[in-house]
């Protein structure tokens, strides 16, 4: 197990060097660059080519790489132009707090009801019911979070004028009774982009749960646990939950890649200051510096979380365990 | 059925519950009113001094201003080229020189000033009761300083040359080729020459600009990557806190030598969604009015009417045409599209006349403007004719012409739509649009690449040479459209060194008619700033660009 584990992080480095010199790579291929983007109206080319000079714009792909490499080792990840009076790093966390935290409840929110609608889909398989929520659950699925948002905020910011138009004010607020009682709720600004995230990510939980369920069902064990006289109860929470849980912890790592990949359109669209918006600004202004940091950061987590996601896979499963430590 | 199924209804039932009560009760919150803006998400943060500041004579400032505002991209002075950044930067700091509301240049740091009689010497005699935030005083040696540093190779400021560089020797120190910069003298503490390459008389005008702003040496040199964090300026506010995206708290310097501030504290409030409904629910003291809004501002029956105002701002949007490129090499050609297009209906269907039709390059209140309408104006047959005249005769034989602006690639931007359908029903020329993202756009231009383009110009200092001699001369580097007329050159250069401050202006009218006539711009509008102002705040000045307000602002309760 140890050994897997080794064999698993050694690869870390590795990815992460991949995605960081392609961005790198790319990044500098792309028009225009950060520089004439600062020097917003006064652009004299012999000043901007003076600029890059300084700025190590001028030296070549692989030595500016390296610089940037052995800063980050550091733990310096630059400068941003778009905000100079603090580092990268500095602006990066708590845009990465602000994601995470809407990520893991988004999550949370996708297992918690996904899970149940996957299980009742299968238990009431053969009725009306098992593909009436199947195919709600696929159309939701199919309305790109583009497409999904205007219409949330017309109907709730603008008609109803009960939500925010979007921005970010924490996760709760405090509601008085009767100015005595304090009742934590959560922040409004929240419900519009986790009806965003969710939405679309019940579908592929839910299919998983149900199929699962559907063929530890048909089980030789699931028969003998019935004619061994257990109560459905038993035979259901005991027996077909835990078995069918399984595929559900990989799909974490999944529908964890849909919320990075969501949180882009969604926290530009809805004014979130997270880490989304922050690379979509980054990038539209050529910001190095920031672009690199998010990218190699954002991998990062996603590695490390489908790291830990297999590990958790091993110790649910032994048989996982077996297999790796050969 | 059985057991897990009861179970699992009442565990889905209990879930429903909580999140309809949850709803219901944000709904209610949110219904009545409430909704506290707790804000506090962690995040980067800057808290200097506690309170009060040093004492100085004069009443003491009270109340607090409450303001919608933006992070500034950096509160350096010599780095900020941005309106975001400059609005904090003039209150927190000042020069030699600086703007007031009325577009005057007076003394700041400096008590007076001469100017040599050839027009090339200018030399400041600093006041004795200038002081650093810290309480230290101001010396010429620190203003000396701090005009090297904003020109120096290291900080490699986009801005050294265009504000610094008619001082002699600036080039040099920019470039890496000297130390100082030669051009400035310091006499004694309190006497600081300049010499200039040429008698210019825009020259005080670029020192109101923040990168000729006076910054303590010491501060930078102890901590020259944080020192903005905590900057020690001389202006009539300080930086007390920066909460990065939530707020910036300027704190009153009760010993400005121009004058203590009357509100001791402004609060920018940097987060929390609409400005105007902030302001409606009593967060804020001044908020901007949008193009949504602008009809409940103007109706009279309106409880926000009595409190709208509204002003010029020193900012054009216009077309260019790069005379480079066919067509637009041909004038008759660029005539032709701006004859095509009616600017004053557009102006008032898209933009419910928010903004003001343009009557020529330089914007009202600049000296030099005139109300007189100098531009093309609506008027098809006289653009046909246009046409007919050209070298190609008619739309058919003109080549492929394409609009370049920034934008997002959705959908063009409404008024350009209108001017594309004009240009097609009055001329029957195809304009194709292409959006392109800000640093691409920026590289296609300086790269000469667009054929025609949609442009804004928001000027710095109130001088004309700021928008005529820079966009249009053709030794310009910021001449991005080709554009060369002998005529306009010999006028321009006239203008930049005649002593005559009304032959200085005749000649930049010239100019600009000449310009316009030449048809290298279409101007489309001046911008208007909208806003509406808390009756408890007196004294609250939009002008036309950004200059040191805050201090005669007043909070009446």
């Amino acid at each position: 197990m140890t050994a897997y584990v080794v064999r698993r992080l050694a690869w870390l480095p590795i990815v992460l060097f991949v995605v960081s010199f392609l961005s790198f790579a790319i990044m500098r291929f792309g028009p225009g660059d950060p520089v004439t983007v600062a020097a917003g109206q006064y652009r004299d080319p012999e000043v901007l080519a003076r600029i890059r000079a300084e700025k190590g714009l001028d030296d070549s792909l692989v030595i500016q790489y390296a610089r940037w490499v052995s800063a980050a080792l550091r733990g310096d990840f630059g400068d941003s132009i778009l905000q100079r009076t603090f580092t990268v790093s500095e602006l990066m966390f708590p845009k990465m707090w602000v994601s995470a935290q809407l990520g893991v409840i988004a999550l949370a929110i996708v297992f918690v009801v996904g899970v149940p609608l996957g299980l009742i889909a299968a238990r009431l398989n053969g009725t009306w019911i098992d593909p009436f929520i199947v195919s709600s659950l696929l159309f939701l699925q199919a309305i790109p979070v583009l497409v999904l948002i205007p219409p949330l905020l017309w109907l709730f910011a603008l008609q109803f004028r009960i939500l925010p138009v979007g921005g970010w004010g924490g996760l709760i607020d405090i509601y008085w009774v009767g100015g005595v009682v304090a009742l934590p709720i959560p922040d409004p600004h929240l419900y519009l982009p986790l009806l965003a995230y969710t939405l679309g990510g019940f579908a592929g939980v839910a299919r998983l749960v149900r199929i699962t369920a559907l063929e530890v069902t048909r089980e030789d064990y699931i028969r003998t646990a019935r004619a061994k006289g257990l109560s459905e109860a038993t035979v259901f929470f005991r027996h077909i939950l835990r078995n069918s849980l399984l595929p559900i912890v990989t799909s974490v790592g999944l529908a964890l890649a849909s919320v990075v990949e969501g949180a882009f359109f969604v926290e530009t669209l809805l004014g979130i200051p997270g880490i989304g918006s922050f690379l979509f600004e980054a990038s539209r202004s050529r910001d190095y510096d920031t672009i690199m940091a998010t990218t190699v950061i954002i991998a990062f987590v996603f590695v490390l979380t489908n790291l830990i996601v297999e590990l958790t896979y091993g110790f649910i499963d032994p048989r996982v365990r077996v297999q790796a430590s050969r | 059925m059985s057991g897990q199924n009861r179970v699992l209804a009442i565990l889905l039932g209990v879930l429903a519950v909580l999140v309809v009560a949850v709803g219901g009760l944000s709904t209610v919150l949110l219904l009545a009113g409430g909704g506290d803006d707790d804000a506090s998400t962690g995040g980067s943060g800057i808290t200097t001094g506690t309170s009060g500041g040093a004492s100085g004579g004069g009443a003491a400032a009270s109340g607090v201003l409450r303001l919608p505002g933006t992070d500034p991209v950096t509160l350096d002075p010599a780095l900020a080229g941005d309106a975001g950044s400059a609005q904090y930067i003039v209150e927190v700091f000042g020069g030699l020189v600086t703007i007031t509301p009325d577009l005057e240049i007076v003394p700041d740091i400096a008590e007076s000033f001469e100017v040599s009689p050839d027009g090339l010497q200018y030399t400041f005699h600093l006041r004795g009761d200038a002081f650093f935030h810290s309480g230290r005083p101001v010396t010429a040696d620190d203003v000396r300083y701090s005009i090297e540093r904003a020109a120096s190779p290291e900080l490699a400021s986009p801005l050294a040359l265009p504000y610094l560089g008619d001082i002699v020797g600036t080039r040099e120190r920019f470039f890496g080729l000297a130390e100082t910069i030669s051009g400035i003298e310091v006499i004694d503490d309190a006497t600081i020459r300049f010499t200039l390459d040429a008698p210019k008389p825009y020259f005080l005008a670029k020192l109101t600009y923040p990168t000729a702003f006076v910054i303590d040496r010491q501060q930078v040199e102890a901590n020259p990557r944080n020192w903005t964090r905590q900057p020690n300026g001389t202006g009539p506010y300080r930086l007390r806190e920066w909460r990065l995206g939530e707020r910036i708290v300027l704190a009153a310097n009760d010993r400005y030598h121009l004058g203590a501030p009357k509100v001791q504290e402004v609060h920018y409030l940097l987060s929390g969604g609409s400005a105007l409904t902030r302001f409606e629910n009593g967060e804020l003291d001044v908020a901007p009015i949008s193009v949504n809004d602008i009809e409940r501002a103007r109706d009279p029956s309106s409880q926000l009417n009595p409190l709208y105002q509204t002003s010029p701002e020193f900012s054009i949007f216009y077309i260019a045409f790069n005379t480079n490129v066919p067509p637009f090499d041909d004038v008759n050609v660029r005539r032709a599209l701006a004859l095509a297009i009616d600017r004053k209906k557009v102006a008032e269907v898209t933009f419910n006349n928010m903004v003001l039709t343009a009557t020529g390059i330089m914007p009202p209140q600049l000296p030099g403007y005139t109300a007189s309408d100098k531009t093309y104006n609506f008027d098809p047959d006289a653009a046909r004719a246009a046409l007919a005249a050209s070298r190609y005769g008619s739309a058919e034989a003109l080549p492929p012409i394409t609009m370049t602006e920034v934008g997002g690639g959705a959908q063009a931007g409404i008024d350009t739509q209108a001017f594309v359908e004009q240009w097609k029903q009055e001329l029957g020329v195809t304009v194709e649009i292409q959006q392109t993202d800000f640093a691409t756009f920026l590289d296609e231009q300086d790269a000469g690449r667009l054929q025609m383009f949609n442009g804004g110009w928001i000027m710095d200092y109130p001088d004309p040479e700021d928008i005529l001699d820079l966009k249009f001369h053709s030794e310009s580097q910021l001449n991005d459209v080709a554009y060369s007329n002998a005529e306009v050159d010999s006028l321009l250069d006239e203008a930049r060194v005649v002593r005559d401050p009304e032959r200085r202006i005749q000649l930049y009218q010239q100019a600009e008619e000449k310009i316009v006539s030449d048809a290298v711009w279409i101007p489309l509008y001046f911008s208007l700033n909208h806003s509406v102002v808390a009756k408890r705040v007196q004294g609250w000045i939009e002008p036309p660009m950004v200059l040191p307000r805050l201090r005669f602002v007043e909070i009446v309760e």
